[in-house]
């Protein structure tokens, strides 16, 4: 039941910073996605949680956000968002926590600059990668892409996400110093 | 924080939740599979002419809107400087379609009761270990966190502003971070204490 509470409260946490890194102002593309901070969320929650509790927190951001909160970053929420060409995106969140902390979870790593190395492989596939290929899906399901099209969509926030990367490894670096019994990627943090 | 549901009542907001959503995934599953423009325009027709009988109700979904409008006008644009201006039309009439019967449902069903389906249709995620009864303490923790982080940061950046003269920005990811893991388990130890150990 312990183990359980601090589940509960660790995940209500990160769905909280997703809300949270959603209110900074985001920068419009073309095809209306947006780039914001709230994919380093989704990268700190695998790196710190671990899978099953990232997964969770991204499943309970999104079903606050399809319940009609306007928690996504320009203040857009309701079921709406699900059918728009960043849906595949949004749909990628909960899948790339999970990879990113089951593979923070493989690293294991126990010095801070390992902690930071292996949280920045961890972001690349699953903060990266593994969200650009849903929102690539997404793209070709609902705005007619074809996948070339959708691909060099996608290309264009590579840069910026791979800044995020490096923000979750220094984050990551400061938490491992800072908090020296946290257990990266592991449940029983 | 407030939700976008509408407090003008209309005749939306009598139907169940649970019927608004399941016929909002069957509609929107339904427009994918069709191909052919005039069934879709009708569709879309349709979705308007729902989208337009909740009059005052709209009102909440006006942001809504206006991102639809956006993404839809970037989509037709994207296709005609491909040349494949059909292929435009046809994806954003699905859009719309799918995306003004979600504002429609999102403007006339309470956060709860929404809550109160979704947490039925999935608990499938049980067998994963993912434990959905727990998602109405978490939704309403995740709240008060949202507030907290604010007051946290708020802290961080006056103390950066005394110590360099500048705000703190990006830096105060790292401190802010590690204060909401601590605070995280200090509400967990809470929950111990009333909910049991």
């Amino acid at each position: 039941m312990q183990h359980r509470n601090h589940s509960t409260a660790l995940i209500a946490l990160f769905a909280a910073l997703m809300a949270v890194l959603g209110l900074i102002p985001k920068i419009d593309l073309p095809l209306g996605v947006p780039i914001t901070l709230q994919t380093l969320g989704v990268m700190l929650a695998g790196c710190l949680l671990g899978p099953r509790r990232a997964f969770q927190a991204l499943i309970v951001f999104l079903v606050a956000v399809a319940i009609g909160l306007p928690l996504l970053s320009g203040g857009r929420g309701g079921f709406g968002v699900f059918t728009t060409p960043s849906a595949g995106y949004l749909l990628g969140w909960p899948v790339g926590a999970f990879v990113a902390g089951w593979i923070m979870q493989v690293l294991h790593a126990s010095s801070p600059r390992r902690i930071a190395l292996s949280a920045f492989v961890a972001s690349m596939f699953g903060g990266l990668m593994v969200i650009h290929l849903g929102g690539v899906v997404g793209l070709m399901a609902i705005a007619g892409m074809s996948p070339t099209q959708a691909l060099m969509g996608t290309a264009v926030f590579v840069p910026g996400d791979l800044i995020k990367c490096i923000l979750t490894a220094v984050i990551c670096h400061t938490v491992a110093r800072g908090l020296p019994d946290w257990q990266f990627g592991k449940s029983s943090a | 924080m407030g939700s976008l549901y509408s407090e003008y009542h209309t005749w939306l907001h009598a139907v169940p939740a649970g019927w608004k959503l399941t016929f909002l995934v069957l509609l929107s599953t339904g427009i994918f599979w069709i191909q052919d423009p005039v069934w879709l325009g009708v569709a879309c027709a349709l979705t308007v002419v729902v989208y337009l009988s909740l009059g005052k109700a709209r009102v909440q979904g006006h942001a809504l809107l206006r991102s639809l409008l956006i993404a839809t006008a970037l989509v037709l644009a994207f296709h005609s400087v491909l040349h494949q201006p059909m292929v435009g039309v046809v994806s954003s009439l699905r859009m719309v379609a799918a995306t003004l019967l979600s504002i429609s449902l999102t403007l006339t069903t309470r956060s709860a009761d929404l809550q109160q389906v979704l947490e039925c249709m999935l608990a499938p995620l049980e067998l994963l270990g993912v434990r959905t009864s727990n998602f109405a303490l978490q939704l309403a923790l995740m709240l008060r966190f949202i507030e907290h982080f604010f007051a946290v940061w708020k802290r961080l950046d006056e103390s950066h502003r005394l110590r360099t003269g500048k705000g703190g920005g990006l830096r105060l990811l790292a401190p802010l971070t590690i204060q909401m893991l601590q605070t995280a388990r200090r509400v967990a130890d809470t929950l111990d204490v009333r909910l049991g150990k």
